[in-house]
């Protein structure tokens, strides 16, 4: 280390032990790629406290010393527009790092340097990581780092990160970080405004504080009401000569952002990106569409067909393990309690995880490789009729599949407003644990036009979910939200981030709903099985009788499917599983050897293994567009069909589809919007359900007769 | 007076105000889409609405209400 004070008036080196970096930079510049080619398998995963949003994090041992290494969200700019720009502000000024690494897209340079020059204002010592220089070479530019590290007077490294080029010399630079040495200049009066302010603030990014101020700007740290008062009256002053602080602030960083970008561009041939050559397919007026529609389907496919196989390996191990609690000595009820209850309940919370992890994965995949923009840019329109937002197409789409995924995934959309209200339309998107209640019903009730019921209950829901999300944005007096996206280059993203992230929020998911699920689960369990003895003089039939006055205008009156809509609480496919039991009596569980139970999960593990492997094919296969055949008892058809009209069946399909969602899908929405908005959902899905399920009761009542 | 919605594909053109509600010019500028920079017209989405616009190396999608407000030289 030489001696901090030979370097005059420039601020010293850091010393790299223990000093806590930053990444920052604007999004799509493969800052994710180039913090897990610096950490490797040292990278965490998680979310920032108290927020939804990812958060990426290393220890880095180097030879000066550990490193804590801090991935913030992705900005445009330090005056945010999004809650991601906001959290990267704030983080910013309020914990100032030790040295900040601004990532610049180097096929991108003006925009991106248009954050370095805010950055610069901070005066935090700064390295700029170049990257993507592949990419600016096959756009046809070449680069000259140097000029740029002259120009701003910090290390510039030019990087390939997804390659790993670069990441050492970009390690090696943190030592020779700085507060950069250019100091950009405004208009006089703006300049002369934003001198006088920034003098009375005490921070080292006093200058970018005052000219946020003067632009009148929210700042993310506290600041004393007089100096907030002195600079609304310089910012009326500034007005009232003619000048618009904001935009002269903007258009002077731009200016130079420009002159810096030519400084650095030794020359430019312009070439045909790949980009350019891909979206002529993708985004083709005729073609574009069916190609839309063709990868969402293929997105859909790869979650369902790699996770069925995992969902089912779990229902077996809970099958052996209740094979092998029933060979116990116990008395029955305790029994019960364990095999239904406990491993009931952790297996429901288990088998959430591969679809939960296959779904994040293809969702990853969609946003880091550019598709999912495109897939928003030919959805827009549609998502307009509703007042949403393109993008708003992704979490409902998710929804057919699994309504919890789904409400992670609301994530996407960049005003907390259009989340919430996607959010809250998603409980009506029809999951594939509602359609086993369906097919059965339709099968039963309506075995000539099936499909056509099933086709209609998924439209109900679309319909009535993208009517709350309108009507949500019409009583919040709300404009249509924004269109406004960047269509980022297409990019293969790197597998072992996406499968981080993915297993990341899997798990964030069974910690914090596997709680409530299993509480649930075991709830249902008491209802059941409370008192000992018959079901019908349960708990459980029960609170049936309470229900039945409540359900009588909607014509269903039988106990029995009354009260299976309580444990459709835990999840939809459940309440088949239970109108089974209260029908036809339980079945005993047959009482399973060790070896032999053993030798049946291995056997369904192999099963699943060479499932998964062989869906690789399925994929591209062509879509079974039927409903799969219901595998119920056909006893339990014959005793339904007596229970209950058709009128009253399709009025009990309507409320099994829009009524409460289930546990894991309400603690989805509590982790996301709260618990305010959770309970909201609940209340406005029972009282909406019980409307539409009498207002179809009495519509098929003069179509189909009592 | 010229807007941006209505510049035909692959004719560019220098942007001279942003005369959108607050908060769509905040999002605008942060793109790079500020008066002073050229704008091109990529395409139009499949089903008309919105646009994709390049400014510099950046590609935008826009609405067609959002690009209405985003007024051209002549």
């Amino acid at each position: 280390m030489g001696c901090p004070e030979c370097h005059g008036t420039v601020a010293t080196a850091p010393r790299t032990d223990g000093i806590r970096v930053v990444t920052v930079g604007n999004p799509n510049t493969g800052k994710t790629t180039l913090i897990n080619a610096l950490a490797g398998s040292d990278l965490k995963v998680g979310n920032w406290p108290g927020t939804t949003v990812d958060r990426l994090e290393a220890q880095l041992r180097l030879s000066g010393g550990t490193v804590r290494l801090v991935d913030l969200p992705g900005a445009y700019s330090l005056n945010p527009t999004t809650p991601e720009e906001a959290l990267a502000a704030r983080e910013l000024l309020a914990h100032p790092p030790d040295v900040v690494v601004n990532v610049v897209d180097a096929g991108n340079l003006e925009r991106n340097l248009h954050l370095t020059l805010e950055l610069a204002e901070l005066g935090l010592p700064m390295v700029v990581a170049l990257n993507l220089m592949d990419e600016a070479e096959a756009k046809g530019y070449t680069l000259d780092p140097a000029a740029l590290e002259r120009a701003l007077g910090v290390p510039v490294v030019p990087l390939v990160a997804s390659r790993g080029r670069g990441t050492d010399e970009l390690l090696a630079a943190l030592e020779r970080a700085r507060v950069p040495g250019l100091r950009l200049r405004y208009p006089g009066e703006l300049d002369r405004a934003a001198a006088r302010l920034a003098d009375r603030i005490d921070h080292p990014a006093a200058r970018w504080i005052a000219l946020a101020l003067l632009a009148g700007e929210e700042v993310p740290i506290e600041l004393d009401g007089e100096l907030l008062e002195r600079a609304r009256r310089l910012r009326a002053e500034l007005e009232r000569v003619g000048i618009d602080p904001y935009l002269e602030i903007e258009n002077a960083r731009y200016v130079r952002a420009h002159e810096l970008a030519q400084t650095a561009l030794l020359g430019s041939e312009p070439r045909l990106t790949l980009t350019d050559r891909v979206d002529r397919w993708v985004l083709h007026p005729l073609l574009g569409g069916p190609i839309f529609l063709l990868g969402m389907l293929l997105a859909f496919r790869f979650t369902f067909l790699f996770s069925t196989p995992w969902v089912d390996f779990i229902g077996a191990v809970q099958e052996v393990l209740a094979g092998w609690i029933a060979a116990l000595p116990l008395p029955p009820l305790v029994a019960s309690f364990f095999a239904d209850g406990l491993v009931g309940g952790v297996g429901t919370v288990i088998s959430f995880a591969p679809v939960l992890f296959f779904l994040y994965v293809a969702l990853a995949f969609l946003e880091t490789s550019g598709f999912l923009a495109r897939a928003a840019f030919i959805a827009d329109k549609m998502m307009l009729l509703a007042g949403l937002p393109g993008r708003a197409f992704i979490p409902l789409i998710l929804g057919f599949g699994c309504n919890v995924p789904a409400v992670y995934s609301t994530r996407i959309l960049t005003g907390r407003f259009d989340r919430l209200r996607v959010g809250l339309a998603i409980p009506f998107m029809s999951c594939s644990a509602r359609l086993v209640v369906f097919t059965l019903f339709a099968a039963v009730f309506f075995p000539e036009r099936a499909a056509w019921v099933v086709f209609g209950l998924y439209l109900l829901g679309m319909v009535v979910g993208l009517f709350t999300a309108w009507g949500l944005g019409r009583a919040a007096g709300q404009p249509a939200s924004s269109g406004l996206m960047e269509l980022p280059p297409y990019r293969l993203p790197t597998m072992q981030v996406v499968l981080k992230q993915a297993w990341a929020r899997t798990r964030s998911f069974l910690e914090g709903a596997g709680g409530p699920i299993l509480l649930a689960v075991l709830f249902v369990w008491l209802l059941l099985n409370l008192p000992p003895g018959d079901l019908e003089g349960s708990l459980y039939a029960r609170v049936a009788g309470w229900l039945a006055p409540l359900f009588a205008p909607l014509g269903i009156t039988d106990w029995r499917l009354l009260s299976a809509l309580i444990p459709g609480f835990v999840a939809k496919e459940v309440v088949v599983g239970t109108l089974a039991v209260s029908y036809l009596g339980a079945e005993p569980t047959a009482a399973l050897g060790f070896v032999q139970g053993l030798g049946q999960i291995l056997a369904t593990f192999w099963a699943s293994l060479l499932t998964t492997l062989g869906a690789v094919p399925a994929l591209f296969g062509l879509p079974q567009l039927a409903p799969p055949p219901p595998d119920a008892p056909t006893a339990l058809q014959a005793a339904l069909r007596a229970s209950v009209a058709p009128a009253a069946a399709l009025a009990y399909m309507v409320y099994v589809l829009l009524y409460t969602p289930c546990v894991a899908t309400v603690t989805a929405l509590k982790n996301e919007f709260g618990r305010f908005w959770a309970a909201v959902a609940v209340v406005y899905e029972l009282i909406l359900a019980w409307v539409l399920a009498w207002g179809v009761y009495r519509l098929a009542l003069l179509w189909l007769g009592g | 007076m010229r807007r941006l919605s209505d510049l035909p594909e692959d004719t560019p053109a220098r942007i001279r105000a942003l005369r959108t509600p607050p908060l769509l010019r905040r999002r605008l500028l942060a793109l790079g889409v500020r008066p002073g920079a050229e704008v091109r017209v990529v395409r139009r989405a499949p089903l008309g609405d919105p646009m994709e616009i390049a400014v510099g190396d950046t590609l935008i999608a826009i609405r067609h209400a959002e690009a209405a407000g985003v007024e051209l030289e002549e």
